[in-house]
């Protein structure tokens, strides 16, 4: 074998007390495929995530070609040649696969632009230089796993890695994708790479890898060829161990069913055909491997996510759990599987978070009963043996195994009858792990009908009365343990790959909503189109004329510039509605300085440079308090209005100096002047947004912060940037509008905060962020100036404008959230 | 120990109530005149009475950026339909508080089941209902109300005497004020609306797995808040003894900063009802006494948004410096 390019030698780490690496010995050579197999909680995402740079280990060295280094972050890592491909990788789901791909290592450019050819050029080079040729333009959320992950492997070998680990990449892939995979690993092995496959797929790592390293509670347990391993000892070697938890109490005989499934199946594709039944009494252990579907089985049973078919029967009644309150009523409780996030509310205390399941069966007309309340917490803090000072301490100061017993203990007051515990003891010592497995022998023994979901085999051959395994989402077993042995579940859950490829929801519909908003721009040019011709019909004398277009122009040029920056900065996932009186400020100011005699230049470099000074002050305060920019900028709203009104004393500022209106009035080759500011504006931006490797930036972080995040992006500089921009166009907005009207009045610039959102959203523009385009916010500006002018020319009242604008942005909003919704949530 | 922490945060806030008021006191004539004072104290109910939802509305770390908008059409529908239709008062009361609720309902769907962000769904209905506001009214306003109905908000209660033979009056709309503070302080410290509402803000996927109905609880509360709209809206009307389309602009900015002066993240997790109370007097206060030693009303408002900044940040620093302790 060739020189070891990656050493980890006798690693530690641990969180919070509990150890996740004891001791971890891997080598990886040049040129090797190094499979690494063991179950769940055995260490393996951790082994990667130290390896990779994401956390420093406690103890123990890494060494790189030879040399002991240390990364502080996977970016570092990534640089010097060691990266990771996940499968359920961030990524910024509205942007192309070529960024994804690049971003983090840099675009293509020519000059300070990104050259778009070059760039696509160059993932398409990366792709077939792994021997795949797909649309690197195309959207990556819209794409395939299989898709997502050839990229991700594709853009970490391109960019010379000479270790790539490799987190379970085949559990959403068809059979024939897989192929190609294998086809893919061979190559990069024979050019020299050293790729640690981890996988649950045995039949695969025997397949594929050279050498295959297995890891068992957190310890590497040993390194073998692949040829001196069969199946069986491979998972002899993942789950035989000394430790034996406490067996089982007296068998008694299970009552009668209280939970039947039948044929339970979910609507993401997580798990088809899943029929089980429960007992009073039992313990059904629910064993398999990570993407099996254990998870999502138990929370459809409680009401997450609704089933795609299939029945449920409590105590012999059928049920229809639509929500976890319907599960709830019908005695069902689940104990989620990731405590923190799922289940704990860390700064309330500790009898809150006891108490918050049974609150309202604690309540007389609404009312908590404050001395039944504490009776409860006391006693699940005493059945539960919860080891805290006192009831009102805030839970996140307890250790993980109370804070999980304190959540276990939630629901006991309800007296469930059937419970789903979803990893119960997971990031929990070994003392409070027993005290909770008698807890769960004890409920069972009141007559509770128990799922216990666990990738801890000892733990459920200590516990269950029956195991059933769970693989990629269809029941492959049951097994009676005692009678049957740990190696044959685990044999059982180990998942292997099916024609159809397990995960459907891995094949999302293809970008549905990048198309239907690329017809976006032509949709609102068509609609513009009908509106004016409408418009034509109706009133052709007032309307059809040079002066009456002009107007709307005009009414349309100061909304469209200050639109171009709000709508980088909802991009950017921010907001600012202080933008009208800042507009307001500045033009004051501007207005004041020509008066005094400045030079109408000047004044308009002052107007730019206090607007984009006002947003970056937006920005920082909102950046220093870590809060949402709505808070600063609502304040901002009236404090801005109000220095204009003391800088102008409260009255109107008239009769301009001719130099300083020229700038905004006027005609420039038979147009009005303002167009061309408009035009230069939304082009200046459509240039940052498009062609900026800054503008790809700021999209990055509105799509995924923390994808954002981790290739190394600044929230900070991006959001100062998309901040002091806005107020740069604001700058300019406040001299247009008072040489354009003549004059600055107390109420210049109210309002247009509204219209200027109005004008992003209708164009295309995602609230949340990650999604925007200059041409569509234009076109959104000019809709909603037409719409203006033609309520006037109907004689409406003014007051229909302030509802057509609020009315829009509601409309936009909610058009965007139910197609996002039908795509399949999330972005 | 949250409780704790609040309880010494009401404290601290109490303290500032005195410096502001020994400041004051001793710097700017006329402050200490306990009748203006009280006569004063009357401007300060309608936003304190929309304060209290809000409070809960920010604990599950959302906010409603149309309260004045919504209380501008209340107060429209109430005079239109006293003035014009001829109803009673009683019926044009209930009317108005009827307007609320259909439009804290608006933002109650589009932020609880449509998934709009309620911030964006609340700034397009503070435009959209001033629209329709306005529209109503036709600019006109309304004027001509009983004397009994404008009691509710003028009227005095009773007398406190005072050294040297004054008396100052207890404006009566206070009562309504402490009520519903007491009412909403016993809703979010007694009652598991508040405890649900306070876990939504904390952790809103473990409300949803701790069995709370996130969408409806959403729906109620803003829904709720639209309802003390119309409540407030016929104070604010009684006290101006006009209905017109531009009652309550920027009232949203006061409301919200109640709440956060008083303590309440705007990151949600927990609220504190005497503590936006205590918020309110104390912009109450600041405003009265700026506008006492001279400054111009639209320029007290710089105050009163610097402070609203400053305590939001304070709120967050105190927050970190908790949890890294």
């Amino acid at each position: 074998m060739s020189a070891v390019v990656l050493e980890l030698d006798d690693i530690h780490k641990g969180f919070g007390g509990v150890p996740a690496l004891r001791g971890v010995r891997l080598e990886v050579c040049a040129g090797e495929v190094h499979g690494l197999i063991g179950e769940n909680g055995a260490g393996k995402s951790t082994l990667i995530n130290v390896a990779t740079g994401l956390f420093r280990p406690d103890a123990g060295t890494i060494r790189y070609t030879g040399r002991p280094v240390s990364f502080s972050t996977t970016r570092q890592a990534a640089r010097a040649g060691i990266a990771v491909v996940h499968q359920e990788a961030d990524l910024f789901a509205q942007m192309s696969l070529a960024e994804n791909m690049l971003l983090g290592r840099g675009l293509v450019r020519w000059g300070p632009f990104v050259d778009w050819r070059a760039t696509y050029g160059e993932a398409e080079r990366i792709m077939s230089a792994m021997g795949e040729s797909f649309d690197v333009r195309a959207e990556a959320g819209g794409l395939s796993v299989a898709r997502r992950m050839m990229a991700g492997i594709a853009a970490a070998v391109s960019d010379r890695a000479r270790v790539l680990f490799l987190d379970e990449p085949t559990s959403s892939l068809t059979l024939k994708e897989i192929e190609n995979l294998f086809a893919r690993i061979r190559g990069l092995r024979d050019a020299g790479v050293g790729i640690v496959y981890v996988s649950h797929r045995l039949e695969e790592v025997l397949a594929l890898c050279d050498r295959v390293t297995i890891m068992r509670d957190g310890e590497t347990v040993e390194t073998q060829p692949v040829s001196a391993l069969t199946m069986d000892r491979m998972v002899a070697a993942m789950v035989g161990r000394a430790v034996v938890y406490e067996q089982r109490r007296e068998t008694r005989a299970p009552g009668a069913v209280r939970l039947r499934v039948e044929r339970a199946a979910s609507r993401s594709g997580a798990f088809h055909d899943v029929s089980l039944d429960v007992r009073a009494g039992e313990i059904v252990g629910l064993y398999g491997f990570v993407g099996a579907g254990r998870s999502e089985f138990a929370q459809a049973l409680f009401g997450i996510e609704p089933l795609a078919s299939g029945a449920i029967a409590v105590d012999g009644e059928t049920l229809a759990v639509r929500s976890p309150r319907q599960a709830v009523r019908a005695g069902l409780a689940y104990l989620p599987e990731d405590r923190l996030v799922q289940g704990v509310f860390r700064t309330h205390p500790l009898r809150a978070n006891a108490s918050v399941a049974a609150l309202r069966n604690l309540s007389i007309a609404g009312m908590v009963r404050a001395r039944a309340e504490r009776a409860l917490a006391a006693r699940i803090m005493r059945e539960m043996n919860v080891r805290a000072t006192s009831m009102e301490q805030p839970i996140g100061t307890l250790s993980g195994g109370n804070q999980q017993k304190v959540v276990f203990g939630r629901w006991q007051a309800l007296n469930p009858r059937v419970i789903l515990l979803d990893e119960p003891t997971r990031g929990v010592d070994v003392g409070a792990k027993g005290e909770i497995h008698k807890l769960i022998r004890d409920r069972a023994a009141s007559g509770a009908a128990i799922l216990l979901i666990s990738s801890e085999l000892p733990e459920i051959m200590a516990l269950s009365d029956r195991v059933v395994t769970l693989s990629e989402g269809r029941i492959t077993g049951s097994f009676v343990p005692g009678a049957d042995g740990e190696e044959a579940i685990a044999a059982a859950a180990v998942p292997r790959a099916t024609e159809a490829g397990a995960n459907t929801a891995a094949h999302p519909r293809p970008g549905a909503v990048a198309r239907l908003l690329r017809f976006r721009a032509l949709g609102l040019l068509g609609f513009i189109a009908v509106l004016s011709l409408v418009m034509t019909v109706l009133k052709p004398a007032e309307f059809a004329n040079a002066r009456n277009l002009f107007d709307i122009l005009a009414n349309a040029a100061m909304p469209a510039i200050m639109a171009q920056g709000a709508m980088l900065i909802i991009c950017a996932g921010g907001i600012d509605i202080s933008v009208g009186s800042m507009m307001g400020l500045v033009a004051a100011a501007s207005a004041l300085a020509a008066k005094a005699g400045a030079p109408p230049l000047a004044c308009l470099g002052l107007a730019i440079a206090a607007g984009a000074g006002c947003g970056l002050i937006n920005a920082g305060l909102s950046l220093a308090a870590r809060i949402h920019p709505i808070i600063v900028t609502l304040a901002g709203l009236s404090i801005y209005r109000g220095f204009m009104r003391i800088v102008t004393g409260g009255s109107e500022v008239m009769q301009l100096p001719p130099g300083f209106r020229a700038i905004a009035d006027g005609l420039w080759f038979g147009l009005p002047k303002i167009c061309y500011y408009v035009i230069a504006a939304t082009l200046i931006t459509h240039l940052i947004l498009r062609y900026t490797l800054t503008g790809r930036r700021v999209l990055a972080l509105g799509n995924s912060e923390t994808a954002a995040r981790l290739i190394g992006l600044s929230k900070t500089r991006l959001t100062l940037f998309v901040f002091g921009v806005s107020g740069a166009f604001v700058g300019l907005t406040a001299v247009l509008a008072s040489g354009y009207y003549g004059t600055v009045q107390a109420n210049t610039g109210e309002g247009m905060e509204l219209k200027a959102i109005a004008a992003a959203v209708i164009g295309g523009c995602n609230i949340l962020g990650g999604r925007g385009s200059a041409l569509g916010t234009l076109l959104g500006a000019f809709l909603v100036a037409l719409l203006y002018n033609m309520l006037i020319l109907l004689e409406a009242s003014s007051y229909w404008q302030s509802i057509f604008v609020g009315g829009l942005i509601l409309m936009a909003v909610a058009v965007d959230a139910l197609l996002q919704r039908a795509r399949g949530g999330g972005r | 120990m949250i409780r704790r922490m609040l309880l010494s945060r009401e404290a601290v806030l109490a303290g500032v109530l005195a410096i502001l008021f020994a400041g004051f006191g001793m710097f700017v004539d006329g402050f200490l005149d306990g009748f203006s004072l009280f006569e004063r104290a009357r401007y300060w109910v309608v936003p304190g009475l929309v304060a209290v939802p809000m409070t809960f509305i920010i604990a599950t770390a959302g906010i409603d950026l149309s309260v004045g908008s919504i209380v501008a059409m209340c107060t429209i529908v109430f005079g239109l339909l006293y003035s014009d239709a001829q109803w009673p008062i009683a019926a044009a009361a209930c009317a108005a508080v009827a307007a609320g609720v259909a439009g804290g309902a608006v933002n109650g769907m589009a932020s609880g089941f449509l998934g709009i962000p309620p911030l964006v769904a609340t700034l397009a209905t503070m435009a959209l209902f001033r629209g329709v506001a306005m529209g109503l009214s036709q600019a006109r306003t309304v004027s001509d109300f009983p004397e009994s109905f404008l009691w509710i908000s003028q009227g005095d209660a009773f007398g406190i005497p005072l050294g040297g033979g004054d008396t100052a009056f207890v404006p009566v709309p206070i009562f309504a004020l402490l009520a519903a503070a007491a009412l909403g302080w016993i809703l979010m410290r007694k009652s598991w609306i508040g405890r649900f509402a306070e876990c939504i803000g904390e952790n809103r996927t473990a409300a949803r797995f701790a069995a709370i109905d996130v969408g409806r609880m959403t729906l109620a509360l803003y829904t709720a808040c639209g309802a003390v709209c119309g409540v407030a809206a016929l104070f604010n009307t009684a006290l101006y003894a006009t209905a017109k389309a531009d009652a309550a602009t920027g009232m949203e900015l006061e409301a919200i900063a109640c709440v956060v002066v008083g303590g309440t993240r705007v990151s949600g997790g927990q609220g504190s009802v005497p503590g936006s109370l205590l918020g309110l007097l104390i912009i109450g206060l600041l405003r009265y006494g700026l506008e006492m030693a001279g400054v111009k009303s639209q320029h007290v408002v710089i105050f009163v948004g610097a402070l609203l900044i400053l305590t939001a940040v304070f709120n967050e620093w105190m927050a970190a410096a908790r949890t890294r302790s």
